[in-house]
């Protein structure tokens, strides 16, 4: 499809509707920031795809990171793709145009390299269809030396098993140091070119890189993974994720793309801390991003500076897992505010700490009590979140939603799971009793107008997590708590949201997924599936034929109990952390006890620290 | 201080939105250093006023806003520094301080010109041109079946337009149009171009129509002006 079609024709195209499809401003590509090079004179291109709306990609810290990283060095051109929305890929599809890029409007397949961003499952289809709309073969085995290296990182790539047929390789880790790495090696590969197994095998060498081709699976008859085996020599058994070790010093972006239409996140984004220092049970991002490190306020305030005036927004916000967390966010937060207040800068945090500490830094950043106030207490009972290692109790959240009311704000949203393991109908009981008495106190506080929103998401076990080997709940089961909920929050200031049941299984299907799972997607992509995560354009029916063609029972995926000694789909890939840990961690869980965080000095011997020869860094 | 300046908007910044244009100049002035004047009430914003929208995808020429800075300054220093800000396409051309009085530009202009340029698919003689816009301004009614997210809604667009005219450059028609704009709306102008295709039969290649507005104005009987002098 790209045979012969360059920039230039594709320009020429675009011109003559642009202007018809939805929010033009997604593909002109010509923002603010956006870095033009010279693309003749460049070593090695790489196009830094997302497979989500602009809107959505645009608002990724990660990828605004990678594309500076990357434009610093001056041998090498980094440009931004996203997947184009639905009324644009048809456009493009009716006038044969290829998949481009932003900045030089070069079709994707001119590129060296097209690095993927793996932010959730939800988005695999949309990888596929963009690769589709390049004209780039799906598969790796189907490329040629002509065709770029597909790549992907993200934390997805921790179980990138279904997507392993069509990535060449995958980033494991922090890439901010590790991509430039691989670009080296791209370009040595380009003036003295290698055959494609031994570029693989030197790109097998640099720390977090995974070659799916290099490993064998075998399955056993009943279904489950019997080995997963090295076909070649001199790769690692188990492949590591890269860590950035200075993360003080490490790279920032500090010249963000500014967009013209408006993104999700539309402000200024400081990174205070990497890692959590909580270990909740069910939590992904808490595990594969330890250890904990954290930035020095003076190197904030100088990036703060710098973001200020290379963008000109109004608000910068404060991120992390956990910013309320960050052992300097006061000072930070004060500092940030008697430096910028004056120039109408403001200042947000992502998300609250569930404690009354947390309400009086949203007291310092919020001067109008407007927006509502959310907390996580993830579980309704005490005893199901000591199961998922939520170190919070009834009366810290009772103390956060007091001090809120006092303090003037009259709405309150709490997020929980539902479908948790070892769930009951108790506590779902909880979470209407803790709805209520939320509710009840800001009665009693004086407040008008409250309202209680109680948005209850489907939990979905992910891979390197204690949770691993726990099924998900199933579909009939989640709906029925969701109706036990709907009925039992019936109080005109409560209000109940829930996530769509077939989404969440068909991400757990993905999260936990093999490498069998690959044929699935194939057929999804062929059945027009795409912009998963968005409601209006998931298609339940779209996937269940997908499944049914490939033979694969998602049910087998999604819903199956794992025993702990079973092969599972990501056993070679780690993120640092001991198995052990893992086993202990969810025996911890049955037994309904703790584990306290890394912060009071108890290790709890993950075993990251020594695994990766980083320390925890705090800077308070 | 309120300052009014006139700019230039093509290229690829023809397709910035028209609400996503207040935030470009609202960051370009931060990055400037400027002291913006805010609203006041719970939650301030700049204050950046333009004049008439302009649709996405539509060149203009000479585009203008109305911007409140909290200080006194050089006007021609502050359109310098402001221009160094500004992303490719927006062209800042004039700058002038105006009177704290002085109506906004929305009351004001009334009256907006544009340049229409679109192939022939056919070989068109000048004089057929010439015919159909004659018989399409003789029309004291012309319906024009607009799709909104409502449904269809029938509109009268013959008030809107003032004057057309049209020559051929090559095997492409050059129209200019001059279009009423009022507080009960106006009228596209690929609208009127579409509707004279259809009711007098011209073969234009309408999907590679290409607009510019030239300018905006305020106008009394016979006499336009820029919107500089009037309040």
């Amino acid at each position: 499809m790209t045979q012969g079609i360059t920039r230039e024709m594709i320009q020429e195209k675009i011109t003559r509707f642009l202007a018809q499809v939805q929010k033009p401003g997604r593909y002109i590509g010509n923002e603010w920031n956006a870095v033009h090079k010279d693309w003749d004179a460049a070593e090695v291109r790489i196009a830094l795809a997302f497979p989500d709306v602009y809107e959505v990609g645009m608002s990724h810290l990660g990828m605004r990171l990678l594309y500076e990283v990357v434009n610093r060095q001056a041998e090498y051109i980094a440009e931004r793709v996203f997947a184009p929305w639905t009324d644009m890929e048809q456009r493009m599809r009716a006038e044969r145009i290829p998949l481009f890029s932003l900045e030089s409007g070069q079709p994707l397949g001119n590129f060296d390299l097209i690095g993927f961003s793996l932010q959730y499952e939800m988005s695999f289809s949309n990888l596929l269809n963009m690769l589709d709309l390049a004209g780039i073969p799906l598969d790796a085995a189907a490329r040629g030396p002509e065709d770029p290296w597909i790549i992907a990182g993200g934390p997805c790539a921790y179980n990138p098993e279904p997507l392993a047929p069509f990535i060449d390789f995958f980033l494991l880790g922090e890439s901010e140091e590790q991509l430039l790495q691989v670009l080296a090696l791209v370009a040595e590969h380009k003036k003295k070119p290698l055959l494609r197994e031994d570029f693989l095998r030197e790109a097998a060498q640099l720390p977090g890189v995974y070659v799916p081709e290099f490993y064998q699976v075998t399955y056993k008859t009943d279904g489950r993974i019997d080995k997963i085996e090295r076909k070649v020599a001199g790769i690692p058994a188990q492949v590591q994720k890269a860590i950035v070790k200075d993360f003080d010093a490490a790279a920032f972006p500090e010249r963000p793309v500014v967009p013209y239409v408006e993104i999700i996140h539309d402000r200024m984004t400081l990174e205070v801390m990497r890692g959590c220092l909580r270990g909740c049970r069910f939590c992904q991002a808490g595990m594969i991003y330890r250890p904990v490190r954290e930035r020095s306020p003076e190197t904030l305030l100088k990036q703060t500076e710098a973001l200020l005036q290379a963008t000109g927004y109004q608000e910068v916000s404060l991120t992390s897992l956990s910013s309320g967390d960050y052992s300097c966010i006061q000072p930070l937060i004060g500092e940030i505010l008697d430096h910028y207040q004056a120039q109408g800068v403001n200042v947000s945090l992502p998300s609250l700490r569930l404690d009354s500490f947390g309400v009086r830094l949203a007291e310092q950043v919020q001067k109008v009590r407007k927006a509502g106030l959310t907390f996580a207490p993830e579980a309704g009972s005490q005893r199901l979140r000591n199961v998922i290692n939520k170190g919070v109790r009834e009366d810290h959240l009772m103390e956060a939603a007091e001090a809120a009311f006092r303090a003037g704000w009259s709405r309150i949203k709490l997020y929980f799971m539902i479908g948790l393991p070892t769930e009951t109908w108790e506590d779902l009981d909880g979470i209407v009793s803790l709805a209520q008495r939320v509710a009840d106190l800001g009665t009693r506080c004086g407040r008008r107008n409250i309202t209680v929103t109680v948005s209850a998401s489907s939990f979905v076990p992910k891979s390197h997590t204690p949770f691993q080997w726990e099924p998900q709940d199933r579909r009939e089961s989640l709906r029925e708590k969701q109706q036990y909920l709907r009925d039992k929050l019936r109080d005109r200031r409560i209000k109940y949201s829930y996530h769509d049941v077939p989404t969440s299984f068909l991400e757990a299907v993905l999260a936990k997924g093999d490498r069998r799972l690959a044929e699935v997607l194939r057929a999804a992509q062929r059945h027009g599936c795409r912009f998963d995560g968005w409601s209006e354009h998931f298609d339940e029916a779209r996937w269940l034929l997908s499944f049914q063609e490939a033979g694969v029972d998602p049910e087998f995926y999604a819903y199956r109990r794992k025993d702990y000694d079973e092969v599972l789909p990501w056993e070679h890939i780690s993120c640092g952390i001991h198995k052990d840990f893992f086993v202990t961690e969810h025996r911890r869980a049955l037994q309904e006890t703790l584990t306290p965080d890394c912060r009071g000095g108890t290790c709890s011997g993950c075993g990251v620290c020594n695994a990766l020869a980083v320390d925890i860094d705090l800077k308070g | 201080m309120r300052l009014r300046i006139e700019f230039r908007k093509q290229d690829d910044a023809k397709y910035i939105a028209h609400l996503d244009l207040t935030r470009v100049f609202e960051r370009a002035l931060r990055r400037a250093g400027m002291a913006m004047a805010y609203s006041e009430g719970f939650n301030p914003h700049p204050k950046i006023a333009f004049g008439s929208a302009l649709a996405v995808g539509v060149e203009g020429e000479r585009e203008y806003v109305d911007l409140e800075l909290r200080f006194e300054q050089d006007p021609v220093e502050v359109l310098r520094a402001l221009q160094v800000q500004m992303p490719q396409g927006i062209r800042l051309t004039e700058g002038r301080v105006i009177d704290a009085g002085m109506k906004p530009l929305m009351a004001v202009l009334n009256c907006a010109r544009y340049r229409l340029s679109v192939p022939s698919s056919l070989s068109l003689p000048e004089e057929r041109l010439s015919r159909a816009i004659s018989a399409w301004l003789e029309r004291t009614q012309v319906p024009y079946l607009r799709f909104t997210k409502k449904g269809r809604k029938e509109k009268d667009i013959r008030p809107w337009v003032e004057s057309i005219s049209g020559v051929m450059e090559a095997e492409t028609v050059v129209f200019q149009l001059e279009i009423n704009i009022s507080p009960q709306g106006s009228v596209r102008p690929e609208e009127v171009i579409a509707s004279l295709c259809a009711l007098e039969n011209l073969p234009l290649a309408l999907d590679e129509l290409r607009i510019q507005r030239i300018g905006l104005y305020v106008r009394h009987g016979e006499d336009r002006q820029p919107p500089w002098r009037i309040s």
